[in-house]
């Protein structure tokens, strides 16, 4: 009988091939076998999709209406190759940033380059900047100018004359510990740097990756010949570090076509810096930008055809609403 | 003491006569089962997981099958127990990890479990729920001893992060040779499929079901000079209390008579004190915190209107409770509540506190004007739709079905969780599973099964429940069990 009653449905049967998540496998409905609280099929009444309703349908019953509210990739984002290559430029710039540090650490250790022509030269880059970036500030934050500028020159001051004050600590700080053991701490905090760096929102820079850079810094001025050497180079990581990402963050926002090509000069600048010194390290470093710059954006985009994200009314609800002026208005 | 009250309510209904009986027409369920229900989620925690299974086995068991449920030690209370009606629990000394579920290692477990379902001559193994890794592991050791298995899910689960994709990728591998699961609504069944890409055709769906007797209106409990707004649930994001926030303010100064009375406790408990002091609704917004469920009835009856606003659920019993106390349910329109409740019993709203408002609103004025159906005729209503029984009668339906079903053999076994699970995940879990079978074998080996003590049967066919108390405690094994001298 129940035979008999199976087939009935099996007249209109729709061979609908449903869509197996991830897997690309097609599932074939076929009737199922009659298992439901009630017997007869009739199939003469639509199936709903409720559960108070006693309906004549087995309980593993599949209707062609199964996952109709399925929705796939919903708001997805459509990136361009190029856009992406842009923004990966502030990744590469940081990374040759780091190299560039990297390269002045070199010329001082072996007395190429004097700590004297090293300040000066931080202190003109340090003025011009902070011009540009007074420059760029918008105007509607003008209010408070003159204070934010004591107040600039004030942490300045403090900076300064506490690293000054310190650095013979500081060229002392590593004397009992070899000298293997600093690289090595070094490079590991710099990538730590490099890792944790905040991209997204440069400035101000993520207190994890400033102090990874710093500690490699005092780690590295600590090997150099003389106190003001030593004070010298922590400057120069102040600003390189410190203040140069809030700069590039401005240029960002206000000036972008200039911060495309910065970050251009920055890439070169550490790669033909680095060649000067250490080619092998050059080529790794032109490597390493190739890379972030121009493959990783390629496979981005690439893989963003099999991006292949499901949405359905099973999925949590989110509140979108600002519900905190209930509480603190 | 819920349980016992709960299993009091059985008793006494269990006289009368089952109202959805089977006309027993075609093909009469007449095969019996030893059913082994396992899950971490058991008495004494509380929760839906584990009344379902209580009042599920409950139903079984009067249907004449062998019921036993097996779940981890809880504090002290270890070893075996008996609940009502002769529903035997194996506590098992397993390691606790996290949220009560315990730690897995995919073979640790399998000594216990064997000795369970060899004693109790076990025919299907019936996990529930996915969070649970003993029910996860339970049906890999059923798998590799040659049981028929059968997995209820009771959550949904998102797609998009970390963690889901983990937890889905290991549900793929648990439930790609399960013969059969049962999910808890339709959308849970959609979720289920897209989770553990299953053959939709193996997937049955058996709501939850509600106590009619216990959740009985009571008009008298109510204060006519207000409107009393009811909210029991559990203080959690997850259940939207942040909206709940939203609304309480927004309504209370529309409504000079309105009332808020909420049960529950749990962290987003600070949100509605919060606001509680800064409107200055002491009186107007009562928390009760935690419920016992006994008491829940009690609470309901004093409102007029239930409110949920999940963000989401797989079925939601809370509003079936409230409606069979003949309150008027306002519910977000979220995972399978639509399918709950018919349209004239519910008012569905989005997850907003906006639309939660306006829902409100419009059931405030109907009920103003008196044109809210009175709570009995709800009650009566509601009282038929979801029955425990109901529910026992289809899922034995699935238990004769697997029944007849064969359990893949190891190459078969092998060869589909290669196919079905990936390249890498199918390998490690194929791996795995011969390890699980070399293992049976070297239990088997120390201890064959020929040897191993079969327990008292307190259920099913040979149940030696009620036959005199003295002989059932205190008899040995052998002399309760004629069955062992007889071979």
């Amino acid at each position: 009988m129940w035979r008999v009653l199976g087939s009935s449905p099996s007249a209109d049967k729709t061979w609908k091939v449903f869509w197996c998540r991830g897997r690309g496998q097609n599932i074939s409905r076929v009737m199922p076998r009659e298992m439901g609280p009630d017997g007869a099929p009739g199939q003469v009444v639509p199936w709903r999709k409720v559960l108070w309703e006693h309906q004549p349908f087995p309980d593993n019953y599949v209707d062609r209406r199964f996952l109709e509210e399925l929705r796939r990739n919903e708001g997805i984002r459509q990136y361009r190759y190029w856009a992406v290559v842009k923004e990966a430029g502030f990744v590469g710039q940081q990374l040759s940033s780091v190299a560039i540090f990297i390269t002045l650490w070199l010329y001082m250790e072996q007395g190429l380059l004097s700590p004297e022509r090293l300040l000066l030269t931080c202190l003109l880059s340090t003025l011009l900047g902070y011009g540009l970036h007074q420059t760029l500030t918008p105007l509607t934050k003008s209010g408070c100018e003159l204070r934010t500028r004591l107040a600039d020159l004030q942490s300045a001051t403090i900076f300064l004359s506490f690293t000054f004050g310190f650095s013979p600590v500081l060229k002392t700080l590593t004397e009992s510990v070899s000298t293997d053991t600093v690289y090595a701490m070094s490079a590991v905090m710099l990538l730590a740097h490099l890792v944790s760096f905040p991209y997204a929102h440069p400035s101000p820079p993520g207190s994890l990756s400033l102090n990874a850079a710093l500690f490699a810094s005092v780690c590295l001025a600590s090997r150099l010949p003389g106190a003001l050497h030593t004070f010298a180079m922590l400057s120069c990581a102040l600003l390189v570090f410190a203040l140069w990402p809030c700069l590039l963050q401005r240029l960002r926002e206000y000036a972008p076509n200039q911060f495309t090509g910065l970050c251009v000069a920055v890439c070169v600048g550490g790669v033909v810096g680095l060649a000067s010194q250490s080619p092998g390290g050059a080529v790794l470093l032109a490597l390493a930008l190739g890379t972030v710059t121009l493959f990783c954006p390629l496979l981005l985009v690439r893989l963003q055809r099999h991006k292949d994200n499901i949405h359905g009314p099973w999925d949590e609800a989110e509140i979108h609403e600002e519900l905190g002026h209930i509480l603190h208005s | 003491m819920h349980q016992r009250q709960r299993a009091g309510a059985l008793k006494k209904s269990s006289s009368q006569k089952c109202p959805e009986a089977p006309a027993d027409n075609f093909r009469g369920s007449t095969k019996k089962h030893s059913i082994c229900m396992v899950s971490d989620f058991f008495y004494p925690n509380m929760g839906g997981v584990e009344s379902h299974i209580y009042q599920l086995s409950q139903c079984l068991i009067e249907k004449g099958h062998k019921v036993v449920v097996v779940t981890h030690a809880y504090g002290r209370r270890k070893g075996v127990r008996y609940l009502t009606n002769g529903l035997k629990v194996y506590y098992l000394p397993l390691q606790v990890m996290y949220n009560q579920s315990t730690a897995t290692t995919c073979f640790h477990s399998l000594p216990l479990m064997r000795c369970v379902f060899v004693r109790e001559r076990i025919t299907v193994v019936h996990a529930h729920s996915s969070f649970s890794a003993m029910a996860h592991d339970s049906l890999f050791h059923a798998k590799t001893m040659g049981l028929n298995t059968v997995f209820t899910d009771h959550s949904l689960f998102g797609f998009a992060d970390v963690s889901s994709v983990l937890t889905n990728k290991l549900l793929t591998v648990s439930l790609c040779d399960t013969n059969h699961i049962i999910c808890v609504s339709y959308t849970s069944k959609e979720n289920t499929v897209l989770r553990a890409a299953l053959n939709p055709e193996i997937v049955s769906v058996i709501p939850n079901a509600v106590d009619p007797t216990d959740f009985t209106p009571d008009p008298s409990f109510r204060r006519d000079d207000r409107i009393t707004i009811v909210v029991i649930s559990r203080l959690v994001y997850r259940k939207g209390i942040d909206l709940l926030g939203g609304i309480i303010p927004e309504l209370c100064l529309k409504y000079p008579d309105l009332h808020f009375l909420i049960g529950g406790e749990g962290p987003k408990r600070i949100v509605l004190e919060e606001v509680r002091e800064k409107y200055q609704l002491h009186d107007r917004v009562r928390l009760l915190g935690a419920l016992e469920h006994k008491d829940v009835r009690g609470v309901l009856v004093q409102g007029h209107i239930f409110l949920n606003t999940s963000l989401t659920e797989a079925f939601c019993m809370a509003i079936v409770e409230g409606a069979s106390c003949g309150l008027q349910v306002v519910s977000t329109r979220v995972g399978g509540i639509p399918e709950v409740l018919p349209e004239e019993l519910i008012t569905l709203c989005e997850p907003t506190v906006r639309s939660l408002c306006a829902g409100l609103e419009t059931v405030i004025a109907r009920q103003r004007v008196g044109s809210l159906p009175p709570p009995e005729s709800i009650h009566s209503r509601v009282r038929t739709l979801y029955t425990w029984r109901n529910v026992a009668e289809r899922t034995e339906k699935v238990y004769d079905r697997v029944s007849t079903e064969e359990v893949l053999p190891l190459d078969r076994r092998l060869l589909r969780l290669r196919s079905h699970c990936g390249p890498v995940a199918g390998s490690v879990f194929a791996f795995m599973a011969v390890l699980d079978f070399l293992f049976l074998l070297l239990l088997q080996w120390l201890v064959p099964d020929r040897v191993m003590d079969v327990a008292v049967d307190a259920t099913g066919p040979r149940s030696m429940w009620g036959q005199g108390s003295s002989i059932k405690l205190n008899a040995t094994k052998g002399a309760a069990n004629p069955d062992l001298f007889g071979e």
